[in-house]
């Protein structure tokens, strides 16, 4: 094994241990809704909330540097350059998301000054990181790009995934800058927070985790690689063709002008296309392999990928999409419930397939079976369908009765606050939000005991297959 | 827009795609399998998802050029699976040892 897989072993396991903490976070945010007196004054909703959002961002990221930092030794064949400088880096971003957590948990907040935007935090949703957490963020990535650039450089041999992958690591990098500016005026702000927000989440990242799936489909289901890079260039072109002006849907009510509603409304309408393609895909690689895989935990979570993206992103997000629904629709339940879908689906889903397929190498397991990892997925994915099916009755209760009905009144928002659909669709989040929590518990048991012993059943099965 | 138009629009709207997606799923299993009876299912959703694309246009108090859209992007769908499908098989194929 590689030294730079022996780092991707630490970022599944700093990923793994903070998708817990984003879980713990979550359902505390949750339960708020249900008592609202809950640690007040003591550890509020809003700032439950900033580590949840924070841990989902930093989790996924650590699991595609994971990701990366195990696959491109074996596409280069050659360990990676400056391996010394990634390894230390990772002490030190796990040590400055302890400090952070550590401010957040115990400081949380403070004056409106620059110490607190350098040592507390910047307060911009989603990179509420204090300044200098953020300058080590860059540190890190920049050390990545390195990685990945320096190594493809000195093996002298480029492949179509890394052709990929190094393009779509300037923006990944670059647009992380725009955590940055300090901008008073708040349309302004908004509209680069959004270059930050959007183009990471709907555009690199979606690039990155599709340059991880063709490496995983390579690995998992042997698929060439002809066919794995002609589908990754179809992808980024449909991806990018959609998702780059699709950002236009955040500036739909920001004080941007009129003519993001036609922009906006249109691209992000399009981006349930290529998700049908994708569809189609995972139906065509699950038929034609009639289901049987040696890493069956690996194979049916990339399919939860695939189908997940498409209900949570493209069903979820289409429902909401037009400027004459997301007029009633944003900023409402609703939007988290797509939101929750969407992130699950599109990465969560991928990260935890690929740590499934690392763990079948590490192991040495021919084949990679146990019932835990059954439960794992059931509960996560019935944890998350009904989490975002209750944010989902409750966003429309908020719709209707918030803006439609009360035409977004301060009246109107108590209104729908107090509405019994809101309520119960609160209540079910929360209960779905255990079952989920289950479902990680379950999936951490898994990853520590899968492969370590092959059930009989599992060895007899591909022998007689 | 009232409150029972916001309902039926957004919902219909995801039916929309959803229906889409079922048709993707259906036709590749049909294909799949050179099932008849799971290739009609797949026409049958698609063939809801016309509707709903035509219950829209009629019903929903929508601009004139998105419901343009939704007809636009409602014939797309009926050509994506295949196409996909057909593209698929031709780098599969493409791909197999040649004996």
């Amino acid at each position: 094994m590689y030294r730079s897989q022996r780092l991707a072993l630490r970022y599944f396991t700093a990923a793994i241990v903070l998708f817990g903490v984003m879980t713990a976070a979550g359902l505390l945010s949750a339960t708020y809704y249900i008592q609202p007196s809950l640690l007040y004054n003591v550890f509020d909703f809003h700032m439950a909330k900033i580590v949840h959002i924070n841990t989902l961002v930093i989790w996924l990221l650590m699991g595609f540097i994971g990701a990366v930092y195990w696959f491109l030794p074996q596409e280069l064949e050659r360990e990676v350059v400056g391996i010394r400088l990634a390894e230390i880096l990772f002490y030190v971003f796990c040590a400055a998301v302890a400090v952070v957590a550590a401010v957040f948990l115990f400081v949380q907040y403070g004056g409106s000054n620059q110490f607190s935007m350098w040592f507390i935090n910047q307060g911009r949703k989603y990179v509420e990181a204090p300044r200098w957490a953020a300058a080590g963020i860059v540190v890190v990535v920049l050390t990545f790009v390195f990685n990945v650039v320096a190594t493809a450089v000195r093996a002298r041999r480029m492949t179509g995934i890394l052709w990929v992958l190094m393009l779509d690591l300037v923006p990944l990098s670059v647009l992380y800058l725009d955590a940055f500016p300090q901008i008073t005026n708040m349309s302004h702000d908004l509209y680069w927070w959004w270059w930050l927000v959007h183009m990471w989440v709907e555009a690199t990242w979606e690039v990155l985790i599709g340059c991880l799936m063709a490496w995983s489909l390579m690995e998992l289901l042997g698929t060439s690689r002809r066919i794995v890079e002609t589908w990754l260039y179809i992808e980024v072109m449909l991806v990018l063709g959609t998702g780059i002006l699709g950002l236009g849907h955040h500036y739909f009510w920001i004080g941007t002008p009129q003519y993001w509603l036609s922009i906006g409304g249109f691209f992000s309408a399009l981006e349930p296309l290529p998700l049908l393609g994708m569809v189609v895909h995972a139906v065509y690689d699950a038929g034609t392999h009639h289901m049987h895989t040696t890493n069956r935990p690996a194979f049916y979570w990339v399919l939860a990928e695939a189908f997940g993206n498409f209900i949570g992103a493209g069903v979820f997000g289409f429902m909401m999409t037009l400027p004459q629904i997301n007029l009633f629709s944003h900023g409402t339940q609703w939007t988290v419930s797509h939101g929750h879908f969407a992130f699950w689906g599109a990465y969560g889903c991928g990260v935890i397939a690929i740590i499934y397929l690392v763990l079948q190498r590490t192991r040495e397991a021919q084949v990679l079976e146990s019932h835990a990892w059954k439960w794992s997925f059931g509960l996560l994915n019935l944890g998350l369908i009904g989490m975002v099916g209750g944010l989902l009755v409750a966003g429309i209760a908020q719709a209707i009765y918030e803006r439609a009905e009360g035409g977004s009144t301060l009246q109107a928002f108590v209104v729908a606050s107090e509405s019994s659909w809101f309520h119960s669709g609160m209540y079910a989040r929360l209960a779905f939000g255990v079952v989920f929590a289950l479902g990680y518990l379950t999936l951490v048991y898994d990853l520590l005991t899968i492969g370590r012993r092959v059930p009989i059943v599992a060895t007899t099965q591909v022998a007689s297959a | 827009m009232t409150p029972v138009a916001l309902f039926t629009t957004a919902i219909a709207l995801g039916l929309i795609v959803l229906s889409g997606g079922a048709y993707g799923v259906l036709y590749g299993a049909g294909s799949l399998r050179s099932s008849r009876r799971l290739l009609r299912a797949g026409y049958v959703c698609y063939a809801g998802q016309l509707l709903l694309v035509l219950a829209v246009c009629v019903a929903a108090p929508l601009a004139i050029v998105w419901k343009s859209f939704l007809v636009l992007s409602g014939i797309a769908y009926g050509f994506i699976p295949p196409i996909t499908w057909r593209l698929l098989q031709a780098l599969h194929h493409s791909n197999e040892p040649q004996p």
